[in-house]
Protein backbone atom coordinates (compact mmCIF):
# COMPACT_ATOMS: atom_id res chain seq x y z
CA UNK A 1 0.00 0.00 0.00
CA UNK A 2 1.70 3.38 -1.01
CA UNK A 3 1.29 6.19 2.27
CA UNK A 4 0.17 9.94 0.95
CA UNK A 5 2.86 12.29 2.98
CA UNK A 6 1.63 13.09 6.34
CA UNK A 7 0.47 16.24 7.63
CA UNK A 8 1.03 17.87 10.32
CA UNK A 9 -1.27 20.54 12.94
CA UNK A 10 -1.05 21.95 16.19
CA UNK A 11 -4.23 22.43 18.01
CA UNK A 12 -3.60 25.28 20.71
CA UNK A 13 -6.94 24.32 22.71
CA UNK A 14 -9.47 21.61 22.84
CA UNK A 15 -11.90 23.68 20.41
CA UNK A 16 -9.04 23.26 17.80
CA UNK A 17 -8.82 19.41 18.34
CA UNK A 18 -12.55 19.37 18.09
CA UNK A 19 -12.51 21.56 14.80
CA UNK A 20 -10.05 20.01 13.61
CA UNK A 21 -11.50 16.28 13.85
CA UNK A 22 -14.92 18.11 12.42
CA UNK A 23 -12.58 18.99 9.66
CA UNK A 24 -11.89 15.85 8.83
CA UNK A 25 -15.47 14.45 9.80
CA UNK A 26 -16.46 16.43 6.82
CA UNK A 27 -14.24 14.89 4.38
CA UNK A 28 -15.03 11.50 5.02
CA UNK A 29 -17.59 9.07 3.87
CA UNK A 30 -18.83 5.66 4.01
CA UNK A 31 -16.08 2.74 4.17
CA UNK A 32 -13.64 5.02 5.99
CA UNK A 33 -11.81 3.41 9.05
CA UNK A 34 -10.19 6.24 11.14
CA UNK A 35 -7.39 5.05 13.65
CA UNK A 36 -6.82 7.44 16.60
CA UNK A 37 -3.14 6.81 18.22
CA UNK A 38 -1.65 9.00 20.91
CA UNK A 39 -0.91 7.94 24.59
CA UNK A 40 -3.85 8.22 27.09
CA UNK A 41 -5.06 11.95 28.27
CA UNK A 42 -4.14 13.33 24.46
CA UNK A 43 -7.45 13.60 23.24
CA UNK A 44 -8.39 10.52 21.32
CA UNK A 45 -11.88 10.80 22.36
CA UNK A 46 -12.03 14.20 22.66
CA UNK A 47 -11.15 14.35 18.69
CA UNK A 48 -14.18 11.46 18.32
CA UNK A 49 -16.56 13.59 19.71
CA UNK A 50 -15.89 16.38 17.69
CA UNK A 51 -15.58 14.17 14.53
CA UNK A 52 -19.23 12.92 15.75
CA UNK A 53 -20.72 15.68 16.09
CA UNK A 54 -19.71 17.02 12.79
CA UNK A 55 -21.11 14.10 11.53
CA UNK A 56 -24.81 15.29 13.42
CA UNK A 57 -24.38 12.63 16.22
CA UNK A 58 -26.72 14.53 19.15
CA UNK A 59 -25.54 11.70 21.78
CA UNK A 60 -22.67 12.35 24.05
CA UNK A 61 -19.66 10.15 22.47
CA UNK A 62 -17.93 8.29 25.45
CA UNK A 63 -15.18 6.34 25.50
CA UNK A 64 -16.42 2.88 24.64
CA UNK A 65 -13.72 0.99 26.85
CA UNK A 66 -15.83 -1.25 28.08
CA UNK A 67 -18.12 -1.73 25.65
CA UNK A 68 -15.57 -2.21 22.44
CA UNK A 69 -17.97 -0.64 19.97
CA UNK A 70 -20.57 2.35 20.06
CA UNK A 71 -22.75 2.53 16.96
CA UNK A 72 -24.17 6.15 16.82
CA UNK A 73 -26.51 6.11 13.72
CA UNK A 74 -27.02 9.66 11.97
CA UNK A 75 -28.58 10.91 8.59
CA UNK A 76 -25.71 9.46 6.14
CA UNK A 77 -23.40 6.62 7.15
CA UNK A 78 -23.69 4.92 10.88
CA UNK A 79 -20.37 6.58 13.12
CA UNK A 80 -18.49 3.40 15.08
CA UNK A 81 -16.80 4.03 17.55
CA UNK A 82 -14.46 1.10 18.92
CA UNK A 83 -11.60 0.87 21.46
CA UNK A 84 -8.74 -1.52 21.63
CA UNK A 85 -7.15 -0.27 24.47
CA UNK A 86 -8.45 -3.79 26.68
CA UNK A 87 -7.32 -6.32 24.09
CA UNK A 88 -4.56 -8.41 24.26
CA UNK A 89 -4.77 -10.76 20.83
CA UNK A 90 -5.05 -9.71 17.22
CA UNK A 91 -8.41 -12.18 17.00
CA UNK A 92 -10.06 -10.26 19.58
CA UNK A 93 -9.50 -7.24 17.07
CA UNK A 94 -10.49 -9.23 13.97
CA UNK A 95 -13.65 -10.66 16.07
CA UNK A 96 -15.04 -7.30 16.20
CA UNK A 97 -14.78 -7.07 12.32
CA UNK A 98 -14.81 -3.64 11.90
CA UNK A 99 -13.65 -3.09 8.73
CA UNK A 100 -16.81 -4.73 7.74
CA UNK A 101 -18.71 -2.08 9.96
CA UNK A 102 -16.98 0.46 7.32
CA UNK A 103 -18.23 -1.34 4.19
CA UNK A 104 -22.22 -1.34 5.08
CA UNK A 105 -22.19 1.97 5.13
CA UNK A 106 -20.49 3.15 8.11
CA UNK A 107 -16.94 5.24 8.97
CA UNK A 108 -15.16 3.80 11.83
CA UNK A 109 -13.22 5.68 14.31
CA UNK A 110 -10.71 3.43 16.57
CA UNK A 111 -9.11 4.23 19.49
CA UNK A 112 -5.63 3.04 20.22
CA UNK A 113 -5.78 1.53 16.53
CA UNK A 114 -2.54 1.89 15.77
CA UNK A 115 -1.54 -0.90 17.30
CA UNK A 116 -3.37 -3.17 14.75
CA UNK A 117 -3.20 -1.15 11.75
CA UNK A 118 -2.10 -4.50 9.69
CA UNK A 119 -5.67 -5.15 10.58
CA UNK A 120 -7.12 -2.92 8.86
CA UNK A 121 -7.20 -1.75 4.81
CA UNK A 122 -6.65 1.38 3.65
CA UNK A 123 -7.63 3.91 6.17
CA UNK A 124 -6.39 7.46 7.94
CA UNK A 125 -3.89 7.90 11.02
CA UNK A 126 -4.46 10.51 13.52
CA UNK A 127 -1.86 10.81 16.41
CA UNK A 128 -2.05 13.16 18.55
CA UNK A 129 0.93 14.20 20.70
CA UNK A 130 1.53 16.28 23.98
CA UNK A 131 3.64 19.96 23.56
CA UNK A 132 5.91 20.16 26.20
CA UNK A 133 5.47 23.56 28.32
CA UNK A 134 1.48 23.73 26.96
CA UNK A 135 -1.11 21.54 28.49
CA UNK A 136 -3.64 22.24 26.11
CA UNK A 137 -2.22 22.09 23.24
CA UNK A 138 -1.46 19.02 21.09
CA UNK A 139 0.21 18.21 18.15
CA UNK A 140 -2.14 16.38 15.57
CA UNK A 141 -0.24 14.22 12.94
CA UNK A 142 -2.57 12.68 10.18
CA UNK A 143 -1.40 10.17 7.67
CA UNK A 144 -3.26 8.26 4.75
CA UNK A 145 -2.36 4.50 4.35
CA UNK A 146 -3.74 3.00 1.07
CA UNK A 147 -5.43 4.92 -1.91
CA UNK A 148 -8.88 5.54 -0.05
CA UNK A 149 -7.53 9.30 0.57
CA UNK A 150 -5.60 10.11 -2.56
CA UNK A 151 -8.28 12.33 -4.20
CA UNK A 152 -9.46 14.06 -0.60
CA UNK A 153 -5.74 14.56 1.05
CA UNK A 154 -5.89 18.04 -1.24
CA UNK A 155 -8.92 19.02 0.22
CA UNK A 156 -7.67 17.73 3.92
CA UNK A 157 -4.93 19.83 3.44
CA UNK A 158 -7.08 23.06 2.67
CA UNK A 159 -9.50 22.67 5.43
CA UNK A 160 -6.92 22.24 8.04
CA UNK A 161 -4.27 25.22 6.54
CA UNK A 162 -5.32 27.43 9.97
CA UNK A 163 -3.87 24.61 12.47
CA UNK A 164 -0.70 23.67 9.87
CA UNK A 165 2.25 23.43 11.89
CA UNK A 166 4.87 23.55 9.31
CA UNK B 1 -32.75 -34.35 21.47
CA UNK B 2 -36.10 -34.44 20.85
CA UNK B 3 -36.21 -34.58 17.36
CA UNK B 4 -38.79 -37.68 17.25
CA UNK B 5 -40.13 -38.45 13.94
CA UNK B 6 -39.64 -35.42 12.49
CA UNK B 7 -35.85 -36.06 11.48
CA UNK B 8 -36.89 -39.37 9.38
CA UNK B 9 -36.47 -39.52 5.64
CA UNK B 10 -39.39 -36.72 5.71
CA UNK B 11 -37.47 -34.38 7.80
CA UNK B 12 -38.38 -30.38 6.38
CA UNK B 13 -35.27 -28.75 6.69
CA UNK B 14 -34.96 -25.18 7.03
CA UNK B 15 -31.43 -23.59 5.34
CA UNK B 16 -30.35 -20.36 6.82
CA UNK B 17 -27.19 -18.63 4.79
CA UNK B 18 -26.10 -15.27 5.34
CA UNK B 19 -22.21 -16.03 5.07
CA UNK B 20 -21.41 -13.84 2.25
CA UNK B 21 -23.67 -10.18 1.20
CA UNK B 22 -26.34 -12.46 0.55
CA UNK B 23 -29.47 -13.26 2.62
CA UNK B 24 -30.79 -16.34 1.55
CA UNK B 25 -33.44 -19.24 2.86
CA UNK B 26 -34.53 -22.12 2.01
CA UNK B 27 -37.00 -24.90 2.94
CA UNK B 28 -36.76 -28.53 1.42
CA UNK B 29 -36.28 -32.09 2.13
CA UNK B 30 -36.79 -35.63 0.12
CA UNK B 31 -38.66 -33.64 -2.46
CA UNK B 32 -35.66 -31.20 -3.06
CA UNK B 33 -35.63 -27.37 -2.31
CA UNK B 34 -40.09 -26.52 -2.14
CA UNK B 35 -39.01 -22.32 -1.56
CA UNK B 36 -35.84 -19.88 -1.79
CA UNK B 37 -35.63 -16.59 -0.93
CA UNK B 38 -32.60 -14.57 -1.39
CA UNK B 39 -31.31 -11.06 -1.70
CA UNK B 40 -27.86 -10.24 -2.81
CA UNK B 41 -28.32 -6.29 -1.95
CA UNK B 42 -28.68 -3.79 1.10
CA UNK B 43 -26.41 -5.92 3.17
CA UNK B 44 -28.80 -5.73 5.72
CA UNK B 45 -28.64 -9.55 7.33
CA UNK B 46 -30.45 -8.72 10.56
CA UNK B 47 -33.49 -6.83 9.35
CA UNK B 48 -33.89 -9.23 6.61
CA UNK B 49 -33.15 -12.27 7.88
CA UNK B 50 -36.06 -12.99 9.90
CA UNK B 51 -39.29 -11.58 7.32
CA UNK B 52 -36.99 -13.76 4.93
CA UNK B 53 -37.87 -17.27 6.72
CA UNK B 54 -41.37 -16.06 7.45
CA UNK B 55 -41.86 -15.47 3.87
CA UNK B 56 -40.49 -18.81 2.94
CA UNK B 57 -42.42 -20.83 5.67
CA UNK B 58 -45.76 -18.90 4.65
CA UNK B 59 -45.21 -19.27 0.87
CA UNK B 60 -44.44 -22.83 1.18
CA UNK B 61 -47.09 -23.22 3.34
CA UNK B 62 -44.96 -24.62 6.28
CA UNK B 63 -45.32 -23.73 9.82
CA UNK B 64 -42.35 -23.47 12.47
CA UNK B 65 -43.40 -26.27 14.17
CA UNK B 66 -43.27 -28.87 10.91
CA UNK B 67 -39.48 -28.01 10.38
CA UNK B 68 -37.44 -31.09 11.56
CA UNK B 69 -33.74 -29.35 11.21
CA UNK B 70 -32.29 -26.78 11.03
CA UNK B 71 -28.99 -26.28 8.51
CA UNK B 72 -26.47 -22.73 8.90
CA UNK B 73 -23.67 -21.69 6.65
CA UNK B 74 -21.44 -21.72 9.32
CA UNK B 75 -18.70 -19.70 7.20
CA UNK B 76 -15.93 -18.75 6.55
CA UNK B 77 -17.09 -15.05 5.41
CA UNK B 78 -18.27 -12.03 6.28
CA UNK B 79 -18.20 -12.30 10.34
CA UNK B 80 -21.07 -10.10 10.65
CA UNK B 81 -23.25 -11.63 8.16
CA UNK B 82 -22.54 -15.28 9.85
CA UNK B 83 -23.50 -13.93 13.20
CA UNK B 84 -27.06 -12.91 12.18
CA UNK B 85 -27.53 -16.43 10.75
CA UNK B 86 -25.81 -18.72 13.08
CA UNK B 87 -27.62 -16.53 15.93
CA UNK B 88 -31.07 -17.18 14.06
CA UNK B 89 -30.22 -20.43 13.66
CA UNK B 90 -29.62 -21.41 17.19
CA UNK B 91 -32.44 -19.88 18.14
CA UNK B 92 -34.81 -21.62 16.25
CA UNK B 93 -32.97 -24.91 16.80
CA UNK B 94 -33.27 -24.34 20.55
CA UNK B 95 -36.50 -23.29 20.45
CA UNK B 96 -37.93 -26.06 18.21
CA UNK B 97 -36.02 -28.52 19.81
CA UNK B 98 -35.14 -29.59 16.43
CA UNK B 99 -31.10 -30.72 15.52
CA UNK B 100 -28.86 -28.68 13.27
CA UNK B 101 -26.43 -28.90 10.51
CA UNK B 102 -23.45 -26.73 9.87
CA UNK B 103 -22.42 -26.46 6.76
CA UNK B 104 -19.30 -25.08 4.99
CA UNK B 105 -19.72 -21.81 2.82
CA UNK B 106 -17.26 -23.26 0.51
CA UNK B 107 -19.21 -26.24 0.60
CA UNK B 108 -22.13 -24.56 -1.10
CA UNK B 109 -20.45 -22.81 -3.28
CA UNK B 110 -19.04 -26.06 -5.12
CA UNK B 111 -21.99 -28.24 -4.89
CA UNK B 112 -23.37 -26.85 -7.85
CA UNK B 113 -20.88 -27.75 -10.09
CA UNK B 114 -20.42 -31.21 -8.79
CA UNK B 115 -20.59 -32.76 -12.08
CA UNK B 116 -17.94 -30.79 -13.19
CA UNK B 117 -14.90 -32.57 -14.72
CA UNK B 118 -12.28 -29.95 -13.30
CA UNK B 119 -10.91 -29.50 -9.78
CA UNK B 120 -13.72 -27.15 -8.37
CA UNK B 121 -12.45 -23.99 -6.51
CA UNK B 122 -15.08 -21.93 -4.78
CA UNK B 123 -13.47 -18.50 -3.45
CA UNK B 124 -14.83 -15.74 -1.09
CA UNK B 125 -13.56 -12.81 -0.51
CA UNK B 126 -12.05 -12.24 2.65
CA UNK B 127 -11.46 -8.81 1.65
CA UNK B 128 -7.62 -6.81 2.27
CA UNK B 129 -6.54 -8.74 -0.73
CA UNK B 130 -6.97 -12.18 1.04
CA UNK B 131 -9.40 -15.04 -0.08
CA UNK B 132 -10.83 -17.86 1.60
CA UNK B 133 -10.40 -20.66 -0.98
CA UNK B 134 -10.77 -24.84 -1.17
CA UNK B 135 -10.76 -27.54 -3.79
CA UNK B 136 -13.00 -29.89 -4.67
CA UNK B 137 -13.09 -33.15 -7.04
CA UNK B 138 -15.58 -34.79 -8.60
CA UNK B 139 -16.12 -38.34 -7.01
CA UNK B 140 -18.93 -41.17 -7.34
CA UNK B 141 -21.81 -40.33 -5.65
CA UNK B 142 -20.59 -36.39 -4.83
CA UNK B 143 -17.73 -33.94 -4.53
CA UNK B 144 -14.31 -34.86 -2.64
CA UNK B 145 -12.93 -32.18 -1.24
CA UNK B 146 -8.69 -32.29 -2.16
CA UNK B 147 -7.26 -29.18 -0.31
CA UNK B 148 -8.54 -28.18 2.99
CA UNK B 149 -10.31 -24.72 3.08
CA UNK B 150 -7.46 -21.94 4.25
CA UNK B 151 -7.39 -17.95 3.93
CA UNK B 152 -4.65 -16.30 1.97
CA UNK B 153 -3.56 -13.54 -0.17
CA UNK B 154 -4.79 -14.30 -3.74
CA UNK B 155 -0.83 -14.98 -5.25
CA UNK B 156 -0.92 -17.80 -2.68
CA UNK B 157 -4.19 -19.17 -4.32
CA UNK B 158 -2.65 -18.32 -7.76
CA UNK B 159 0.64 -20.59 -6.81
CA UNK B 160 -1.73 -23.02 -5.33
CA UNK B 161 -3.21 -23.50 -9.13
CA UNK B 162 -0.05 -23.54 -10.92
CA UNK B 163 1.29 -26.00 -8.40
CA UNK B 164 -1.65 -28.20 -9.53
CA UNK B 165 -1.99 -27.78 -12.55
CA UNK B 166 -5.54 -29.36 -13.57
CA UNK B 167 -8.33 -27.80 -15.04
CA UNK B 168 -9.84 -25.55 -12.83
CA UNK B 169 -13.31 -24.17 -11.81
CA UNK B 170 -13.01 -21.08 -9.97
CA UNK B 171 -16.21 -19.85 -8.65
CA UNK B 172 -17.42 -17.14 -6.05
CA UNK B 173 -17.82 -14.03 -5.16
CA UNK B 174 -14.02 -13.85 -4.45
CA UNK B 175 -12.84 -15.15 -8.18
CA UNK B 176 -15.72 -12.65 -9.67
CA UNK B 177 -13.60 -9.65 -7.55
CA UNK B 178 -10.21 -10.71 -8.60
CA UNK B 179 -10.54 -12.44 -11.77
CA UNK B 180 -8.26 -10.44 -14.01
CA UNK B 181 -5.49 -11.91 -11.31
CA UNK B 182 -6.18 -15.24 -11.14
CA UNK B 183 -7.02 -15.93 -14.76
CA UNK B 184 -3.32 -13.85 -15.35
CA UNK B 185 -1.66 -16.09 -13.06
CA UNK B 186 -3.41 -19.64 -13.98
CA UNK B 187 -5.23 -19.69 -17.28
CA UNK B 188 -8.86 -21.07 -15.99
CA UNK B 189 -12.07 -20.75 -15.84
CA UNK B 190 -14.48 -18.40 -13.52
CA UNK B 191 -18.09 -19.51 -13.27
CA UNK B 192 -21.04 -17.36 -12.78
CA UNK B 193 -21.88 -18.52 -9.67
CA UNK B 194 -21.43 -15.59 -6.87
CA UNK B 195 -22.71 -16.69 -3.35
CA UNK B 196 -23.10 -19.22 -1.27
CA UNK B 197 -26.96 -20.11 -1.78
CA UNK B 198 -29.24 -21.98 1.02
CA UNK B 199 -30.70 -24.59 -2.17
CA UNK B 200 -27.46 -26.66 -2.11
CA UNK B 201 -27.59 -25.96 1.99
CA UNK B 202 -30.83 -27.79 2.39
CA UNK B 203 -29.96 -30.40 -0.14
CA UNK B 204 -26.62 -30.83 1.34
CA UNK B 205 -28.32 -30.92 5.09
CA UNK B 206 -30.95 -33.40 3.76
CA UNK B 207 -28.46 -36.02 2.62
CA UNK B 208 -26.45 -35.69 5.88
CA UNK B 209 -29.87 -36.25 7.88
CA UNK B 210 -30.22 -39.30 6.40
CA UNK B 211 -27.02 -40.57 7.84
CA UNK B 212 -28.08 -38.76 10.61
CA UNK B 213 -25.02 -36.74 10.98
CA UNK B 214 -26.81 -33.94 12.85
CA UNK B 215 -26.07 -31.79 16.35
CA UNK B 216 -27.30 -30.16 18.91
CA UNK B 217 -27.69 -26.05 18.56
CA UNK B 218 -24.86 -25.94 20.94
CA UNK B 219 -22.52 -27.59 19.00
CA UNK B 220 -22.56 -25.49 15.99
CA UNK B 221 -19.80 -22.95 15.52
CA UNK B 222 -18.60 -20.47 13.52
CA UNK B 223 -15.44 -20.94 10.54
CA UNK B 224 -13.88 -18.03 11.05
CA UNK B 225 -10.25 -19.36 9.50
CA UNK B 226 -8.28 -16.20 10.15
CA UNK B 227 -4.80 -16.13 10.21
CA UNK B 228 -2.56 -17.19 12.90
CA UNK B 229 -3.20 -15.51 16.08
CA UNK B 230 -0.75 -13.03 17.25
CA UNK B 231 -0.18 -10.59 20.45
CA UNK B 232 -0.77 -6.97 20.17
CA UNK B 233 2.29 -5.35 20.37
CA UNK B 234 1.36 -3.16 23.18
CA UNK B 235 5.24 -1.86 23.35
CA UNK B 236 4.45 0.12 20.26
CA UNK B 237 2.19 2.22 21.99
CA UNK B 238 4.43 3.26 24.53
CA UNK B 239 6.73 5.07 22.05
CA UNK B 240 4.05 6.10 20.06
CA UNK B 241 2.43 9.52 20.37
CA UNK B 242 5.56 11.05 21.70
CA UNK B 243 6.88 12.54 18.39
CA UNK B 244 9.96 10.24 18.45
CA UNK B 245 11.09 12.01 22.22
CA UNK B 246 10.61 9.92 25.60
CA UNK B 247 8.18 8.11 26.62
CA UNK B 248 5.66 10.16 29.25
CA UNK B 249 4.58 7.73 31.77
Amino acid sequence: MRSTPSLSLRASTVDDTLAVAAALAGLARAGDVVLLAGEMGTGKTTFAQGFGRAMGVDEPITSPTFTLVHSYPTAGPTLHHADLYRLEHMSEVADLALGELAEFHGIVLVEWGDVAAGAFGDHVVVRLGHVDGDDAARTVVLTAVGGAWARRWGALVEATAEWCDQ
Amino acid sequence: MCAGERTGHNVLILGIETATQQVSVAIGGHEGVLGLFEVARGRRHAETLIPAIEFVCRQADITLDELGLVAVDVGPGLFTGMRVGLAAAKALGQALRVPMIGISSLDLLAFPHRRSDRVVVPVIDARKGEVFYAMYRQVPGGLQQVAAPRVGPVEELVADLLARSQDVLCTGVGAHRYREQIIDGFHCEIADTAFPSAGPLVQLAHARALREEWVSPADICPVYLRAPDARINWATRARAGTGGGAHRA
